[in-house]
């Protein structure tokens, strides 16, 4: 890679700060075909820089100093430099930008000061001297033919702007990229820079170019750090106000910080474009109600009144972010305060893989880490949770590196970070559970309800070309239904634990409350943090319980039936609220690479378009109560009956079952299954570990097996919980 | 054929380093000259702030018509008078630097000329009394650039001095002073030091 392996990069001697050489050996100077002060250029891992090559004065190879006077901005460490021979012509002319430190004083002497170095376009060179000039920006070179060159007497040095060091130092954070904001950054540089950049062509067509935008998403999405960036990006100067160093104890002192903020920010707006950021905006301006006390009213009303003094020649921005768009005041949120609201949704699956891709840019991966196995795993991930994994993936490959090695993160790094991140908008939901993974294979028999389910969760995720092909749309919900203890639940749990769907369960415990409307209002929450997450599941364990039959005479003004026509209303309504809009799939980032990474991209793609619904899964034992208007299709429209095992599924329960039980090769399960007519798979769990116990007892703690006899005598103990009216009443239920 | 190449590279040398040690003394004795004129430009603009300050009517000297006019007119013409000198001083200047850096980038020229038939080896190889090129290239180039820096810095000085804003002449002695490096012009002196024995012998 490198064609310095071994050698020892030092920090250059203080003679040599501001002289653009590069000492190195002889040897290695020879090697490289270079003479004494040829031009090079010296590449690192975060940028580049031009330099002389001269032989180190006690002539010792394995040492390389560099002296960074023209280099990329922002370049610091020098780690892994690549030297490169340089061809550097005498130029004819270049044009800079010249950095001063008083940006009143002007002086004639950049070609002076340049004079003898060698420059590269769009490199920055500290002149290191005391004049008014302190750094000096390559814009082209010989007008853009040539990429670096020697400035001599006769070059023609063209200053295309002049500013302050200040300005300067502001561009310089760090340039990472952001990932997955692409469409929302582009229309937020051109609304910052429109006006700054085209004020003339504003004015003839007479528009008052809009000057507020309201950024809303949930907390974690980087609507902070999108301002930042595009503010970075594009020059600007960025004044940040956060409402708690507004506030202040003295009447009136808050209105007076909050004027302060805005003069600083017509000052910058001075010297160049210049962004107002409001941060947690609801907190500065919350709605003006009569409970609120007149201090912040006045607050509000400065706040206000300061928006409308700016004029449309003052050249700065004010940027709100919020994550509760309903607490701000109606007053701020119309055109010619804030004029544009842009709402950035929890990151869909193709913004997560360009979320985790520019995360993980500068950590060493190993060949097996596929960031889009990653990104199909992280569903409800915003991009804070994102950047925690991969720093906790990072910490984990840490952790097993033997001490002072470096590992690169692997795929398993990546895999034990999961089971530590959890998504930040589950942190605080109602529904969100844990639960212990199982897998299709722990639950024996039931070969066609599995079918059916997979059909309904598991396809949409692995065969979504053919789905989409076939025109065949998700279905929004399943019912299983069935007698007790026939395995509902843990078919609902081994149907999760097989897509990576975010899943939700919530139980009638949960829902109602003693206050009125609380339950439908954290209904429509579980559904509003099930559609963040979405691709995800919402199971509805016993939904008899929860929302009775209108039908019902009853119930019919009950919390049961207003909870229904949430339920009714959440499944099939018109849409969703606007706050809780999401990118469409459309723009897709290029991605590098050969046809296979086209097919794996299309194939997200279609996974995004199929998978942006929420699942309702619900379990009941009593599908005759049941709202006519719940069944419909459309609403709950797969009806899966899950009948009492018959004499294979049985068998094929007890073979699960005493899968860890030791057996004497007495024990004829065939037999046992024959036996257990109307026995359903929590009776049939229990009979074997009954006749474990019962061998535990009689033959002592030392016992080895479970003989056949056992079982016979649990078998007389026990009896079928399932009685053929019940089983005769379903039966009925899923005829009609 | 190489040998022949060492030798006439090091009569360059020599003539550049014996042109740098006429220019320095030049530069040396031009900017002791500027000593004088930059503590005068000094305090006239104490005076010219003084007079600017003076109620001349409340003095016995307020029978005289047009003093303050008549004041100011001489001192303005002791500063043109003053930065005359120095512009000619400055000029001195930029000639010794101007002849070091033709000389500088001549021995350039022939090096990379002959870049060819002097491999890297050859020109790091130093004795007792020779040093080798790449110190004296790098020791010529080091001067140039003090040189050169040096002349902007004063020229940019002398540059922003007006009569309108005196504060500014009245520190200009101070800040000429400060634009004297020792460490570069140390260097500069130790490179002619170092290539004494080298320039004696024939």
């Amino acid at each position: 890679m490198t064609n310095t392996e071994g050698v020892k990069v030092l920090p250059a001697d203080a003679a040599d700060t501001h002289t653009q050489r590069c000492r190195m050996g002889p040897a290695l100077m020879s090697r490289l075909g270079l003479r004494l002060g040829s031009p090079v250029l010296i590449r690192v891992l975060q940028g580049a820089c031009v330099c002389t090559a001269w032989p180190r004065r006690d002539l010792a190879d394995g040492f390389l100093q560099i002296s960074t006077q023209c280099s990329t901005p922002g370049l610091d460490t020098l780690i892994n430099p690549h030297i490169k021979p340089l061809k550097c012509p005498k130029l004819t002319s270049v044009s800079v930008k010249v950095f001063v430190r008083n940006p009143k004083h002007t002086s004639e002497s950049v070609h002076e000061l340049l004079e003898g170095l060698y420059v590269h376009e769009g490199h920055l060179v500290n002149l290191g001297v005391d004049t008014e000039i302190r750094f000096v920006l390559v814009e082209t070179v010989n007008s853009g033919s040539q990429k670096a060159g020697l400035v001599t007497a006769r070059t023609r040095v063209d200053v295309v702007a002049i500013q302050s060091v200040k300005h300067m130092e502001r561009r310089k954070v760090s340039g990472s990229t952001l990932g997955g904001v692409e469409d929302v950054c582009a229309s937020l540089k051109e609304m910052i820079t429109f006006p700054l950049r085209y004020p003339a062509v504003l004015r003839t067509l007479g528009l008052s170019c809009p000057r507020g935008l309201l950024l809303i998403g949930p907390p974690g999405v980087g609507k902070t750090l999108l301002v930042r960036h595009v503010a970075q990006d594009i020059g600007a100067a960025l004044v940040t106000v956060n409402g708690p160093d507004v506030t202040g104890s003295r009447p009136g002192e808050s209105e007076e910080n909050l004027r302060r903020v805005f003069d600083q920010a017509r000052a910058e707006a001075e010297e160049g474009p210049c962004v107002l950021l409001i941060d947690e905006i609801d907190s500065l301006c919350p709605r003006r109600t009569e409970s609120s006390g007149a201090p912040e009213n006045r607050l509000v009303a400065q706040l206000l009144t300061l928006m409308d003094a700016i004029g449309s020649r003052e050249g700065f921005v004010i940027i709100g972010a919020t994550n509760q768009p309903d607490a701000l005041d109606p007053a701020l949120r119309r055109p010619g305060r804030f004029d544009r609201e842009v709402i950035i949704g929890v990151p869909s699956l193709l913004q997560r893989r360009s979320i985790l891709t520019s995360v993980c840019r500068e950590m060493p991966l190993s060949p097996d880490v596929d960031l889009n196995a990653v990104a199909e795993m992280t569903c409800g991930f915003v991009g804070a949770d994102l950047s925690a994994l991969s720093r906790e993936a990072a910490l984990q490959a840490m952790r097993h590196a033997q001490a002072g090695a470096s590992e690169p993160v692997s795929m398993q790094h990546f895999m034990r970070a999961l089971r530590h991140v959890r998504p930040s908008c589950l942190r605080s939901s109602i529904g969100a559970t844990d639960f212990k993974r199982i897998s299709w294979e722990e639950i024996g028999g039931l070969e066609d309800v599995k079918l059916k389910l997979k059909q309904s969760i598991e396809w949409p995720m692995r065969f979504p070309e053919a789905l989409v092909r076939m025109g065949v749309p998700r279905p929004r919900g399943v019912l299983l239904y069935g007698p007790p203890g026939c395995a509902k639940t843990s078919l609902v749990k081994a149907a999760a634990s097989s897509s990576h769907c975010t899943f939700f369960s919530i139980s009638a415990a949960q829902l109602f409350s003693p206050y009125v409307g609380d339950s439908e209002k954290t209904l429509a929450q579980l559904f509003a943090q099930a559609r963040a997450c979405a691709p995800s599941i919402v199971f509805l364990d016993e939904i008899d319980s929860m929302v009775g039959s209108r039908a019902d005479s009853a119930l019919s003004h009950s919390v049961q039936s207003q909870v229904l026509s949430v339920l009714l209303t959440e499944l099939d309504g018109v849409g969703v609220r606007a706050v809780e809009r999401r990118s469409e799939g459309g723009r897709v980032a290029q991605v590098e690479g050969g046809e296979q990474e086209d097919t794996r991209t299309r194939q997200m793609e279609l996974q995004e378009v199929c998978n942006k619904d929420v699942l309702i899964v619900a379990a009941t034992n009593r599908a005759d109560v049941l709202d006519s208007a719940l069944l419909r299709p459309g609403r709950l429209d797969q009806m899966i009956y899950v009948p009492p095992p018959d004499r294979e599924a049985r068998l094929a329960v007890l073979h699960v079952c005493t899968a860890r039980v030791p057996l004497h090769p007495d024990v004829c399960l065939q037999d046992l299954a024959d036996l257990t007519e109307l026995f359903s798979g929590a009776d049939l769990e229990n009979l074997c570990k009954e006749a474990a116990l019962l061998a535990l007892r009689e033959e002592g703690l030392g016992v080895s097996c479970v003989r056949h006899e056992f079982f016979m005598k649990a078998l007389r103990i026990l009896s079928p919980s399932l009685s053929p009216e019940q089983l005769q009443q379903n039966f009925h239920s899923c005829l009609y | 054929m190489s040998s022949s190449v060492v030798s006439s590279l090091h009569q360059e040398l020599k003539q550049s380093f014996e042109v740098l040690r006429a220019n320095r003394a030049v530069w040396e004795r031009a900017l002791a000259d500027c000593e004088p004129l930059l503590s005068a430009i000094g305090n006239i603009a104490v005076q010219l702030q003084a007079l600017r300050h003076v109620q001349l009517a409340n003095t016995p000297l307020h029978s005289f018509p047009g003093l303050h006019e008549r004041l100011h007119y001489k001192l303005s013409l002791a500063v043109d008078s003053a930065l005359g000198k120095l512009a000619e001083n400055m000029d001195a200047l930029q000639r010794a630097r101007d002849a070091i850096g033709r000389q500088v980038s001549a021995v350039f020229q022939f090096y990379e000329r002959n870049t060819h038939t002097l491999d890297i080896a050859a020109c790091v190889s130093r004795s007792a009394v020779c040093p080798s090129v790449s110190d004296m290239l790098e020791w010529l180039q080091d001067s140039e650039r003090h040189y050169r820096l040096q002349l902007v810095q004063r020229r940019t000085l002398l540059q922003t001095l007006t009569p309108s804003d005196l504060v500014l002449m009245e520190t200009a002695p101070g800040r000429w002073a400060s634009l004297h490096t020792s460490a570069g012009e140390e260097r500069v002196t130790d490179a002619l030091c170092q290539v004494s024995f080298f320039m004696e012998t024939e």
